[in-house]
């Protein structure tokens, strides 16, 4: 019946030859920064592009990227981990709660509340980021962890996911049986229920240090502390000092990018389970 | 009776801390940022309150109306060119029949882990003179093209903003088409269909709500565009009018405008919401 569809028949083996070429597009940047990561500025700027040149300078360029004014980049890459480690752990927990309340009680303007917070959602961080950087600077906070990381904590998203998650994952019976044996909604909610919505709370987890580690506009806002930067604002700073020759040498830049995103792209490679079926119940239902 | 009382506000036990911090950084700084828009402020002078001014302002703003404009085409451009693409590659990974699914999805879904800004800077090396790969194969053919001009820009950007954001939709488009019986195929196979009319008549009408959740996505996240931009900005020109943000952040943080910028902050939001609205309504005749 299937054999039209066999891996030799044209149309197959086309469409496969189209997804290959998308494919190169897509590593393409990736294959490039690892390339120039090993280079020296002036192999980087007279080699093939495409290709390894030798002699091979990738530990030149992690000795400069690493000792270049004062390890500054190790600096921004512990700010990264504190700045998405923390939210990650503090959205998981409120949204966790949150949609814990949603999906299992009835309350006082319960609906109206969610639709504020889906609406919430297409609210451009613009308008926010503007009034909550005055409202920083007049409770002091301006160049401190608390001014990217609380206005972080809150995302609507986790919350609308978390509450799909609750739904499906942890059946209202199972409360009623709990209450009978006399459990309080404390105990149901942290020793039953949240072993039950792991993969809710993995998934809320990745995306909430995902967006926080990827994070530009806000800490471009209210940091303006070198030792305080995240390493995307760290080395959009380096990049534009070196463009006006002030900088780090390119080799420092290519390998100090190498080593802002191999983290994350590890991370989603490695729990990619997570981030498939985030993704296909929160998609799902809109 | 006493259990009753307690559980009511139980639930509010549950939602404070969201709550608090929902008040505190998102109900705050929109009403926050209305007031601020209410005054102005001359010189060192402190602000006074003006009423709707600098609204009247905002829309006599020829740079303003520009960079939503810019925007607004940007978004008929990639949007169609990004969620086309995203929904070849869903309908790929979504037939079983197909190879290297699992490869595939994984492989367009990666540049969604790299940091937007940082995407941008590692698109400008590639664009720029000394550093392009593409140079030499442009040079192959004789073209030597400066993607960076004011002229490419446009479109060099709407290249960055595919390239994070199309594995994004398939996976959402993806999930769409997970969720769609797999009889319903089998129906329409022994009816006769061809894949190509199950595609057409089956699959793409059942995943309309993931297609407008994608749309809506793309209107938001279009309209918020600064980061590409705003790195590229030290390899080339860019034009603050470039993007609605853009403008925003540089009449605030480099002209030191904040009331004005608020109010602009609101339109945009405003238009975006509009925009967005525009889309779920077509949505709702659609399921009708």
């Amino acid at each position: 019946m299937d054999t039209k569809k066999s891996f030799y028949s044209p149309s197959t083996v086309t469409m496969v030859a189209l997804m290959f070429v998308a494919s190169a597009y897509f590593l393409l940047p990736l294959f490039w920064i690892i390339i120039a990561s090993t280079k020296s500025d002036s192999q980087l700027f007279s080699t093939n592009p495409l290709w390894f040149a030798l002699p091979f300078n990738a530990l030149n360029n992690i000795f400069n990227t690493s000792s270049y004014d004062g390890a500054t980049l190790w600096r921004w890459f512990s700010n990264s981990i504190i700045y998405a480690g923390s939210v990650s752990a503090g959205t998981t927990l409120i949204s966790a709660m949150a949609g814990f309340a949603f999906s299992k009680y009835d309350f006082f303007g319960k609906n109206i509340l969610f639709y504020i917070i889906l609406g919430a959602i297409m609210v451009p961080t613009t308008a926010l980021v503007l009034p909550v950087y005055l409202l920083m600077h007049g409770l002091n906070l301006i160049n401190t962890y608390w001014a990217v990381i609380l206005p972080s904590l809150v995302n609507p998203f986790s919350i609308y996911l978390m509450r799909i998650f609750w739904m499906q994952e942890f059946p209202n019976e199972l409360i009623d049986a709990a209450h009978v044996d006399g459990a309080s909604d404390f105990t149901i909610f942290f020793r039953i229920g949240l072993p039950l919505v792991k993969g809710g709370l993995a998934t809320v987890a990745l995306f909430s240090f995902v967006s926080t580690w990827n994070n530009f506009f806000l800490p471009l806002v209210v940091i303006s502390k070198s030792n305080l930067f995240p390493l995307t604002l760290g080395i959009s700073i380096w990049t534009s000092l070196t463009s006006t020759g002030r900088g780090p040498s390119y080799g420092a830049i290519t390998m100090g990018i190498l080593i802002s995103i191999v983290p994350l792209i590890l991370a989603f490679i490695l729990l990619r389970r997570y981030w498939q079926s985030g993704l296909s119940s929160g998609a799902v239902k809109g | 009776m006493k259990k009753i009382k307690f559980q009511k506000s139980l639930p509010f036990v549950f939602l404070s801390p969201f709550l608090i911090l929902f008040g505190l950084f998102y109900i705050a700084p929109l009403v926050y940022g209305f007031y601020l828009s209410l005054f102005h402020r001359y010189g060192l002078r402190p602000a006074t309150f003006v009423g709707l001014k600098n609204y009247v302002q905002v829309f006599n703003d020829a740079n303003f109306w520009f960079s939503i404009l810019n925007m607004t085409k940007f978004f008929l451009i990639q949007g169609s060119i990004m969620i086309g693409l995203a929904l070849i590659f869903a309908l790929y990974i979504d037939n079983e029949k197909n190879h290297f699914r699992g490869l595939f999805r994984m492989i367009y879904y990666i540049p969604f882990a790299i940091p937007t800004a940082i995407s941008g800077i590692l698109w400008g090396f590639m664009y720029s003179k000394s550093l392009s790969p593409f140079q030499s194969i442009f040079g192959l053919v004789g073209l030597h093209p400066n993607f960076l001009s004011s002229g490419s820009l446009f479109w060099s950007i709407i290249n960055i903003v595919t390239w994070e954001w199309a594995g994004y939709n398939m996976i959402i488009l993806y999930s769409g088409l997970q969720s769609i019986p797999r009889e319903l195929y089998e129906a329409a196979h022994i009816d006769g269909a061809k894949s190509f009319d199950i595609i057409k008549y089956v699959k793409i009408p059942l995943i309309v709500p993931s297609l407008i959740l994608s749309i809506v996505f793309t209107v938001i996240g279009t309209f918020q565009i600064f980061n590409e931009p705003y790195v590229l900005g030290s390899m080339t020109f860019i034009p603050p009018s470039f993007t609605p943000n853009l403008y925003i952040y540089t009449t605030a943080f480099s002209y030191g405008n904040f009331n004005y910028a608020a109010a602009l902050a609101i339109i945009l939001a405003l238009v975006t919401f509009a925009g967005s609205m525009v889309f779920m309504r077509f949505a709702g005749f659609k399921e009708e």
